[in-house]
């Protein structure tokens, strides 16, 4: 069994964080979880489309007015949120009323989503790294 | 741009007329479904098609009851402060 240094295991462990965060599933992939990795991408991004569909990007506000809250779930989407981020910023699309508000929870969920399996994915990878699990 | 593509490309910048109707709490639904898949998907130690399908539809009527709950107890503390 190979042994790996703490340096290896702590950028193996980012590696894999980064990538969930970049592809949904991605984490999961990396780490032989093919099925996991098929319905996480599937389901966050359905959410997150669903969410733009009912509002249109005028939801992503990570740099207006919107509650801190908000900002920080919408960030957890992958880097397209941040892309469309810039999009809207100065009020390109605006919305208003429930059209808004179902948007942004449906956007929000979806980043908060990605984060758990983010999350998950990183604790598996340090399960497989330090041999707790049959990886 | 074909048709197409600029038919979805509008699909996401306009948003859609939702209105504060007792209908609008339907779109709750798939949200609850979404994150069923997602938690089962990491929670569950081996993923079989079987399995897997009860157990997001378990979780699945179980937030869809808490919600129902949630609602009826929020209706029922909104009627008490207007009456």
């Amino acid at each position: 069994m190979p042994r790996y240094s703490k340096e290896n295991r702590v950028l193996s462990l980012l590696i894999v964080g980064l990538l969930a965060w970049l592809v949904p599933g991605a984490g999961h992939l990396m780490l032989k979880e093919k099925k996991r990795a098929i319905i996480i991408f599937a389901a966050v991004v359905l959410t997150f489309c669903i969410g733009l569909y009912i509002g249109s990007i005028g939801v992503i506000d990570l740099f207006g007015t919107s509650a801190i809250y908000v900002k920080v779930a919408q960030f957890m989407n992958p880097p397209v949120a941040v892309a469309l981020g810039y999009c809207t910023d100065g009020g390109a699309y605006p919305v208003y009323g429930w059209p808004n508000e179902i948007g942004q929870v449906y956007t929000m969920t979806s980043g908060l989503l990605n984060l758990l399996c983010i999350v998950n994915a990183v604790y598996l990878a340090y399960l497989c790294r330090t041999e707790m699990a049959g990886c | 741009m074909s048709m197409i593509a600029a038919f979805v490309m509008a699909s996401f910048t306009v948003p859609e007329k939702i209105g504060a109707e007792p209908q609008s709490m339907l779109w709750l639904l798939p949200l609850a479904a979404a994150i069923a898949v997602v938690y089962k998907a990491t929670k569950l130690p081996k993923i079989t098609a079987g399995n897997f399908l009860k157990e997001t539809a378990i979780l699945f009527c179980s937030i869809v009851v808490i919600y129902t709950i949630a609602a009826l107890v929020l209706f029922a503390l909104a009627w008490l402060v207007i009456e």
